[in-house]
């Protein structure tokens, strides 16, 4: 956001002539130009450090080639097929030198890391997001690009779900609670705050216990019932099912603190002179919240938006877990043991253009919920 | 009169059917005499009769539906059994709290497998590249450090009683393990844990090798000895290596602890050269899903540079008595059993002394079911891993009805039979489609007949094979001749076999012939779940692909199949389809395998199913017809079987039942239904028709339409739907299998015997004891014929083992032993009984202690 300038002029949004909408294109289109390049290369470099470092900077090779070598040897030296048994030893050294050699040089790894480093920046930056090496889609397909969105649509469901509740509801109620603060509701609001040092997985026990365990009115997790209805509506039916307690926990976890900290965030804003004047002057509540307290604060709550929605991408490990979720975060987490770079830069890659491209649209988003941010007009100031 | 007569015959006689057939009671007809007359009449007679049991004619599966969900948490899947929500959860259990709950939940049943266990794996360089000393190098200490460890501190206190305590290179579900029960004993008796001994030969050999004890702390030319622990921590291992490491600072060592996953820890204990020094001693962790029938070659495998061609094993030094007798037992150097054993006698001290690891535990783990459900479990490999589950799986006295199975994970690679997911918990569903020629039996491994009827097993004369089974026949002769017309190779270019005579110009022999006979009525009575009649065709395709992926000139070629086809070759010599009415085969070899039963697999019956030794289908079932979209896909480089090779290719792994190759299994089937395709038409061509192969295709297709997947068998279920990204399998059961429910009847419980003795609890030296031995099982007295042995072992006061030999038979299940008690000395002795089943490999111990008196 440092590239976006603070216009104090009152009438710079409005735009007198034909003389200036050009000059405001041709500002718009290069700083536009510039800030996509900064981007880029923002992102190259990104994308590069991180090949180097999910790769350890060559070290998972080795751990590769190690992995390999156990994996055949354990089929070879221990297997109790007469047909293996029946070999010497230098047959059964050379039948694992052999298939070693084979797949070594199938996964590359019989050439230098450096060199297949670029070839993995190429393909990273231009999305082709290739095989993983261990991991495997729900279908059975090592395609990196099937293993991520095949985890994407639960964990839209399962963390989006969620997290929009929580924002919205942690806003419309902060937003509602700093317009009466010191009364019970906030106070109760502040008291319970604590609760969400407890992460979600935690309530998610409890409430497993509790629902499905006890009561047995929702099921234990997973994603839809086992079997699957047949009827997409049923079908549909039964994720919602699903959905209650993960979307609970995650809810119970936070939206104390969400509350809190909206609350105290609109506090702060409800106690400007614009308001308490708006007051004065007799402005219904709903309008001055509208107005004069919500408009002023969009670009942080934007931000805020829009960076919960990308963040959707990284999943919830233990929460997936806790709830047998077919999410992404698990898929990520076994990415990470398994030394999978393929995936693990597939995803990472993603995320890092996903967050660029909100990074550049947030800048023109300002501009347009916040009359006083003009973009491209660095130093220029009223 | 003789009308009146006849007529009164008549309906006794069918009343006393209809009676009878009710089998409640019995109408007995007699024949009286009453004033001089002859006549029949009926008498109220009445007699105890045993109910009759309803003949079983069902079919297949005793349940109906079976669905596979997934679960990776075990005590979430407790918690599901008892609430009901799945019936039993497929998963070796091994966290005492958890089994705990279980066995205090009257609501569940459990059953106990052996097939994993532990070790310490030592570095056996002594002076590292950095000129520090390696105390793991020096054999004597590393005996010692068998003493240094509390055994059954890591089965009691680390693993909560889910293992027992393991010395010996021998695994506790094995043919071999009960046989060398004195021997064992022995080494359990003189390396049992005793700290002060092994501190005491530990630093008496630190000594000699030129360490200094330093304020409590073992220096060498100055520096302090570094240990450099490598230690697992993916489970268990990673309190057994800080133990472990604890018990070496103590006796003055300075450890540092590399905790490692597998994949960091390969790079250092795999693929290092041990003189660098990446570890000192590294927690090693072994399975085996199957019963082992022969632990006589482990010895040269775990010991001695013929084990594992990399470096750490290319370190070992083996005394030359240890390599000889090592190697001897690996080369099956010896005539008799009775040779085998006294080698392997032999070999087991020499294996502690050198020790370049110490054998830690044997995991007992649970699998755990709803109590009413039954079902088959391997002794090594749990519910999960026997073959015979869809066969036995069950609830108690109820027919049919649904089974949700919990398991860790599913699918979690693509499937297909050639090259696919061959994980744990995807094999259980792909066993359930299968038939089999052979079944291995969960409790002995031994295997046992399903479609073969019969076997012969011809062997060179002299060759160590024996035979426990009466379906095997086993004979020997000097010299068996590979027949001219036996297949022995694959000509890829031209789609035709190769005979032994153009193999083998000079002719071959081989080691042994196995001739395997199928049931008279397959293949007749077999039927693909698509409908498809199952015939020799594929059965050829299935051969014929093995061959063939290891040719350069096939279109399906897979380098990664080389290594294994070539060494397979070494031994193979040929076989022979002698008839196909009834299919008859000969498979000539020189690899053979000591029991008779183990010469007999999947791949040698040409049968098209689970191989699981790399060969055939080494990963499932299939047809030639489900195949052909595969293979096709396969020649035209869009897909291959092989992880690796679609690794290469940059292509999908070819999957049966989900995912991006399904689509284009299905176009290539459409363009197999328009040529009319036959594969290998050349060799195949006289199997099948163009008209049959259309009609196989067409039958697929429909298949695929309903289904929505390409996975066919012909076994007890049929794969109704699968819900990958939702991790769910819905299995029906096959209506059109062939054989009955109840032919593997009584496999559901191992029949592990029960010990019980008793005695004199006090006897004067030199006094005669006896004591009474009852051998059970669930409350019955085990037929001693069923009983491989009965042995006993007495240790005196001092823990020595003094005496042995077998328990005298009286009759099934009672036993005696009598002991001549002259040699024994006053205090407490320890009478050990050890029992083991023909049909169940886990030997029982049971132990009285008496006091001898002078």
């Amino acid at each position: 956001m440092s590239d976006t300038t603070i216009s104090l002029d009152p009438g710079a949004d409005v735009i007198k002539n034909r003389g200036e909408v050009l000059s405001s294109f041709v500002r718009v289109a290069k700083y536009t130009a510039v800030r996509l390049v900064v981007l880029f290369v923002t992102v190259v470099i990104g994308i590069y450090l991180l090949v180097l470092v999910a790769n350890m900077g060559g070290y998972v090779d080795e751990i590769r080639r190690g992995a390999i070598r156990e994996q055949i040897s354990m089929q070879i030296y221990m297997s109790k097929d007469p047909q293996i048994v029946a070999l010497s030893a230098e047959q059964k050294n050379q039948m694992v030198a052999d298939q070693v050699a084979i797949e070594e040089h199938r996964r590359g790894l019989d050439r230098p890391f450096i060199i297949r480093s670029f070839a993995f920046l190429q393909n990273a930056i231009t999305l082709n997001l290739g095989f993983a090496e261990d991991l495997v889609s729900d279908t059975g397909s090592k395609q990196v690009r099937l293993i991520l969105l095949e985890r994407l649509v639960p964990t839209l469901l399962m963390w989006g779900a969620g997290n929009l509740l929580l924002f919205f509801v942690g806003l419309f109620v902060g937003l509602f609670l700093s317009r009466r603060y010191g009364t019970l509701l906030d106070r109760i609001v502040i008291a319970l705050a604590p609760t969400s040092s407890a992460p979600a997985w935690f309530y998610g026990l409890f409430l497993i216990l509790i629902f499905a365990g006890v009561l047995r009115i929702l099921p234990f997790g997973a994603l839809v019932d086992a079997p699957p209805p047949e009827s997409k509506i049923l079908y549909a039916l039964s994720v919602l099912k699903h959905l209650v307690l993960p979307t609970t926990a995650i809810f119970i976890s936070t939206i104390a603190l969400s509350i809190f900290n909206r609350r105290t965030f609109f506090l702060i804003y409800s106690q400007e002179d614009y308001v308490e004047m708006a007051k004065a002057k007799g402005v219904p509540d709903r309008l001055i919240e509208r107005r004069y307290i919500l408009k002023p604060t969009l670009p942080p709550i934007l931000t805020d938006f829009l960076l919960t929605v990308i963040y959707l991408w990284t999943g919830a490990v233990i929460l997936e877990t806790v709830f047998n979720w077919p999410g992404l975060g698990r898929a990520l987490f076994q990415a990470v043991g398994s030394f999978d770079t393929a995936v693990i830069v597939g995803a990472q890659v993603i995320f890092a253009y996903l967050l660029a491209a909100t990074v550049f649209v947030l800048d023109f988003l300002y501009a347009l919920v916040d009359p006083r941010v003009r973009i491209g007009e660095e130093g220029k100031r009223a | 009169m003789w009308k009146r007569t006849l007529i009164l015959f008549s309906v006794l006689i069918v009343g006393a059917l209809l009676l009878s057939a009710c089998g409640t009671g019995a109408v007995e007809t007699v024949v009286v005499e009453k004033e001089g007359e002859t006549i029949v009449e009926t008498v109220e007679v009445v007699v105890e009769v045993e109910p009759t049991p309803e003949p079983v004619t069902r079919t297949g599966a005793w349940v109906d539906t079976v669905i596979f969900v997934e679960e990776p948490s075990s005590d979430a899947a407790v918690t599901r059994i008892l609430a009901g929500d799945i019936d039993l959860y497929a998963y070796s259990i091994s966290e005492a709290p958890i089994a705990e709950r279980i066995y205090a939940a009257e609501e569940l049943s459990y059953y106990t497998s052996y097939g994993s266990f532990n070790d310490i794996t030592f570095n056996p360089v002594l002076i590292l590249e950095d000129g520090s000393l390696n105390p793991f190098g020096d054999p004597q200490i590393r005996e010692a450090m068998n003493m240094l460890v509390d055994r059954d501190y890591i089965c009691q206190e680390i693993t909560g009683g889910m293992a027992v305590p393991r010395y010996v290179d021998v695994q506790l579900a094995s043919s071999d393990r009960a046989g060398l029960a004195d021997v064992i004993a022995e080494m359990e008796l003189k390396y049992a844990y005793n700290p002060e001994k092994a501190e005491e030969v530990i630093s008496g050999r630190m000594v000699e090798l030129g360490a200094e004890l330093v304020d409590g702390v073992w220096t060498y030319e100055g520096e302090a000895v570094e240990i450099v622990a490598l230690i697992r921590i993916e489970d268990e291992r990673l309190e057994i290596g800080d133990y472990v490491s604890n018990q070496l600072e103590d006796i003055g060592f300075t450890v540092t602890r590399d905790y490692k996953t597998s994949a960091e820890a390969s790079t250092c204990w795999i693929s290092s050269d041990p003189a660098g020094g990446c570890f000192n001693f590294y927690t090693g962790g072994w399975v085996s899903t199957i019963i082992s029938r022969d632990e006589a070659s482990n010895f040269a495998s775990y010991y001695t540079p013929l084990g594992w061609g990399i470096p750490l094993w290319q370190a070992y030094d083996p005394s030359d008595e240890f390599f000889a007798v090592a190697e001897a037992l690996a080369n099956s150097d010896f005539e008799t059993y009775e040779e085998r054993m006294d080698l392997l006698r032999e070999v087991i001290p020499l294996s502690m002394e050198d020790s370049v690891r110490i054998w830690l535990k044997d995991d007992a783990g649970i699998a755990t079911q709803r109590a009413d459900l039954t079902l088959a479990s391997d002794l090594s490999g749990s519910t999960y891993g026997a073959t015979l589950w869809p066969y036995t799986l069950k609830y108690d006295g109820v027919v049919g009805g649904q089974v949700t199975i919990g398991m860790p994970s599913m699918m979690t690679q693509a499937w297909n039979p050639v090259g696919g997911s061959n994980w744990v918990y995807d094999m259980m569903p792909i066993r359930g489609t299968e038939t089999h020629a052979i079944i291995a039996d969960p409790f002995t491994g031994l295997s046992r007949p399903q479609q073969l009827e019969s076997a012969v097993i011809t062997a060179q004369t002299g060759l160590p094979i024996g035979k426990t089974l009466d379906w095997v026949e086993l004979e020997f002769v000097d010299e068996i001749a590979v027949p001219d017309d036996a297949w022995s190779d694959w000509d890829a270019e031209n789609q035709v076999w190769i005979t032994a005579a153009e193999r083998f110009p000079e002719g071959a022999t081989a080691k042994t012939k196995v001739t395997m006979t199928y049931r008279a009525d397959f293949p007749a009575n077999t039927t693909w779940h698509d409908g498809s009649p199952f015939t020799v065709a594929d059965m050829m395709f299935m051969m014929i692909v093995n061959f063939d992926q290891a040719k350069e000139a096939s279109p399906v070629f897979d380098e990664g199949t080389v290594p294994n086809f070539d060494s397979f070759m070494l031994a193979f010599k040929g076989f022979r389809w002698v008839s196909t009415d009834p299919v008859v085969i000969e498979y000539y070899t020189d690899a053979y395998a000591l029991d008779a039963e183990e010469n007999i697999t999947q791949f040698r019956a040409w049968y098209p199913s689970e191989a699981g030794t790399g060969a055939g289908y080494a990963q499932g079932t299939a047809a030639w017809h489900n195949m052909v979209p595969s293979w096709l896909a396969e020649a035209n480089g869009e897909m291959a079987w092989t992880d690796d090779k679609a690794t290469a290719l940059e292509v999908d792994q070819t999957n049966f039942l989900a995912g991006p190759t399904v689509d284009i299994q299905l176009v290539k089937l459409d363009e197999a239904i328009e040529g009319a395709y036959i594969p290998y038409e050349p060799t195949l061509g006289d199997y099948i028709t163009a008209d049959e192969a259309v009609a196989r295709y067409e039958n697929l297709k429909t298949w695929v339409e309903r289904t929505g997947h390409f996975w066919i068998g012909t076994g007890p279920f049929y794969i109704q739907k699968a819900f990958p990204v939702e991790g769910t399998i819905i299995m029906q059961r096959n209506n059109n299998f062939p054989y009955l429910a109840d032919a593997w009847a009584g496999f559901d419980k191992a029949p592990i015997p029960e010990v019980l003795i008793d005695g004199a609890g006090e006897v004067a030296v030199g006094a005669e004891a006896t004591f009474d031995v009852f051998v059970d099982f669930e409350g019955a007295p085990y037929v001693n014929a069923d009983l491989d042995m009965v042995t006993y072992l007495v240790f005196d006061a001092t823990g020595a083992l003094v005496m042995k030999g077998d328990a005298d038979a009286v009759e099934d299940g009672y036993f005696t032993i009598t002991l001549d008690t002259s040699d024994l000395t006053a205090g407490s002795n320890k009478l050990a009984v050890i029992a083991v089943s023909k049909n169940a490999l886990v030997p029982v111990t049971e132990t009285f202690e008496f006091v001898t008196t002078e």
